[in-house]
């Protein structure tokens, strides 16, 4: 299940960071969170050391997300070692905020937005990967 | 929420957005906590304004580097544009500058002058020592030039061997001094192409005068320069205002002269050449001639010269090329012509630096049907001796076709005697100046004999020009000079009465 991880540096921006039973890594950002570089940057690396190398579907808590800056989109458009994206939302805000991410910066996986979160594990399920 | 609630939130974002629009891209919409479609629709403005702020940051850093290159490839072209790249002189363009600017700011003291140099015969020393070596003569010449100038002075290269200096804040006195000094200043052997060469310049001064113009002044200093040049090597020439009225007639005389070319006011002369064995027509040398509408019928030295300056000098020789080659042809019809005789054609240096002049004169040769043997193309001493490889090329291809080549006033230039042996020519013509005295001075008299001997022990037959009487002629034909012409025997004559003697030629015409 999904850890705290509070005491890392940054960790309090992450709510949340870990391996489902299905092996899905599940990163829940911290309530009313503004992502920018730095702390993007800080996902970033936390999602990679957790993967080790092996391309691994990611499933982002994005639902109490405040904003994201235009530098945050930018370091997300980097490749990293997720295999496939699943950015799970439960508002209009958070649909406008993932498909302007969407839509502004190619991401270099496949990447969807979802409100639902089976159906956002179903998609991830699906997507090519070697699982963890 | 209520729907008041609603209303004030969209109240504030059009406030927003208003702020949005007036240029300030910097604010941002609040977002409430209730992120709802109006909060997803101010977050998307936030976004979409936080894309453009930073597309126009992006593109003022853009702008900012691109001005930057563009700054510096200008600086960069400017100063392409101001230097020599050979020298590091000025350039012309930043003299032009320099003179317009020295010329504006002068107060009421000593006008700025302007003094301009050509060096004398600098293409010898390409032709002969290569490029490599006139470049380094030139680089040398630029140095000398800076030094005698001093600092002070703005020295530029101009064209190839041509120098200026912008002389400013002197009196005349000095102006002339500085000039004098820049002359000087070349004299000293310079070693290039591991030979010694004493450099000589033609000089122009134009002193400067209040209310002169700064093109004016340059044009001023180009004048007094040629007419430097045209007075021999190593002259130094102040402009007067009779040099201005002089170069005035000549450009009207360049203008009028292409006119002449285009309207077929020139025309050729024929003067018999006689063979003086026989008494009879050996040839004729055609003679170009200019009837201008206004001052009739005008020599060849009174325009060639103004020809020479406007560049028209292969355009005309060509033009004699044509008509004399096609005016053999016409009497090889009618009345037809002896066995040996020959048109002399004069040409000058640059006709002889065109590589295609042999393949031309082919060209008309065989469109008016005339054999080679028929023309001989006249070339003088000087311009043999001064002419390079491209002129003996030429040469060598000319006599190649069949056609046969004389040395033009003979005995006037100052060449060695040992190339007689090795031109491909077939005959020499010695110059009429040669001719005085001939029968009242006999050591002009043995004089002559050696020349004539010289010729011959070089396999070439000889023309002596310049005839004035019988004596003359015997005393020629009896020194063994095959050829002779002058006006003894025929003044230059229009074409209708040379095409008379040929018909009558059984009649001899002396």
């Amino acid at each position: 299940m999904p850890e705290n991880d509070l005491e890392t540096p940054g960790g309090r921006d992450i709510s949340s960071l870990g391996f489902d039973s299905s092996g899905i890594l599940r990163l829940e950002w911290a309530r009313g969170i503004v992502i920018d570089a730095p702390n993007a940057q800080l996902a970033m690396d936390r999602v990679n050391a957790m993967c080790d190398g092996r391309p691994t579907p990611l499933l982002i808590d994005m639902a109490t997300t405040e904003s994201v800056s235009r530098a945050a989109r930018a370091v997300f458009a980097k490749r990293c070692d997720a295999s496939a994206i699943a950015l799970l939302g439960a508002s209009a805000v958070d649909r406008v905020l993932a498909n302007f991410f969407l839509g502004v910066n190619s991401a270099p996986v496949p990447t969807r937005f979802f409100t639902d979160r089976d159906e956002a594990v179903r998609w991830l399920m699906s997507q090519g990967h070697d699982g963890a | 929420m209520t729907g008041r609630d609603d209303d004030r939130r969209l109240e504030e974002l059009v406030d927003g957005i208003v702020v949005l629009s007036s240029g300030d891209l910097s604010n941002r919409l609040e977002v409430s906590p209730a992120r709802d479609g109006i909060d997803a629709v101010t977050t998307g403005i936030n976004l979409l304004a936080e894309e453009l702020q930073s597309m126009y940051e992006d593109m003022e850093v853009r702008v900012a580097e691109r001005t930057a290159l563009l700054e510096a490839a200008k600086a960069e072209l400017r100063r392409v544009i101001n230097t020599d790249e050979l020298t590091g002189l000025a350039s012309r363009s930043l003299l032009q500058e320099k003179v317009a600017e020295a010329v504006t700011g002068a107060g009421r003291g000593p006008q700025p002058a302007l003094i301009l140099l050509d060096l004398d015969s600098f293409r010898l020393i390409n032709d002969s020592l290569g490029h490599a070596a006139g470049d380094a003569v030139l680089r040398e010449a630029a140095l000398r030039l800076g030094a005698a100038a001093g600092a002070r002075h703005l020295i530029a290269r101009l064209s190839g061997d041509e120098f200026a200096v912008l002389v400013v804040d002197q009196e005349p006195d000095a102006v002339l001094e500085i000039a004098s000094r820049l002359s000087e200043s070349l004299k000293d052997r310079i070693v290039a192409g591991g030979v010694a060469v004493a450099l000589t310049a033609g000089t122009g001064v134009r002193l400067g005068e209040p209310g002169l113009r700064s093109e004016e002044l340059i044009r001023d200093a180009n004048i007094a320069m040629h007419e430097a040049k045209k007075r021999g090597r190593d002259t130094l020439l102040v402009f007067s205002a009779a040099m201005h009225e002089a170069a005035k007639q000549q450009v009207h005389l360049v203008a009028e002269l292409r006119t002449a070319l285009a309207t077929d006011e020139l025309e050729l002369e024929y003067q018999p050449i006689m063979d003086l064995r026989t008494g009879t027509i050996a040839g004729t040398e055609a003679l170009i001639r200019w009837r201008h509408p206004d001052l009739g019928l005008l020599a060849p030295d009174t325009f060639l010269d103004a020809a020479d300056e406007a560049g028209l000098t292969v355009e005309i020789g060509h033009w004699v090329l044509r008509n004399a080659i096609a005016q053999t042809g016409r009497w090889k019809s009618d009345p037809g012509l002896p066995a040996d005789f020959s048109t002399h054609i004069n040409l000058s240096p640059a006709d002889l630096h065109h590589v295609d002049l042999a393949p031309y004169v082919e060209d008309l040769l065989v469109r008016h049907g005339v054999e080679p043997r028929h023309i001989s193309i006249e070339i003088t001493e000087t311009a043999i001796m001064r002419g390079g490889p491209e002129v003996a090329a030429t040469m060598q291809s000319l006599n190649d076709l069949g056609v046969r080549i004389e040395i033009d006033d003979f005995g006037t230039g100052y060449s060695s005697i040992s190339y007689l042996r090795t031109l491909p020519a077939s005959q020499a013509k010695i110059d009429k100046s040669l001719l005085d005295g001939l029968t009242t001075d006999r050591q002009q008299e043995t004089f002559v004999a050696a020349i004539l001997q010289l010729i011959h022990s070089a396999g070439l037959g000889a023309v002596a020009e310049g005839i004035e009487d019988r004596e003359q002629a015997d005393r020629l034909r009896h020194l063994d000079c095959e050829f002779g012409q002058g006006y003894f025997f025929s003044r230059p004559l229009p074409v209708a009465d040379m095409t008379d003697l040929l018909a009558h030629r059984d009649g001899a015409a002396a």
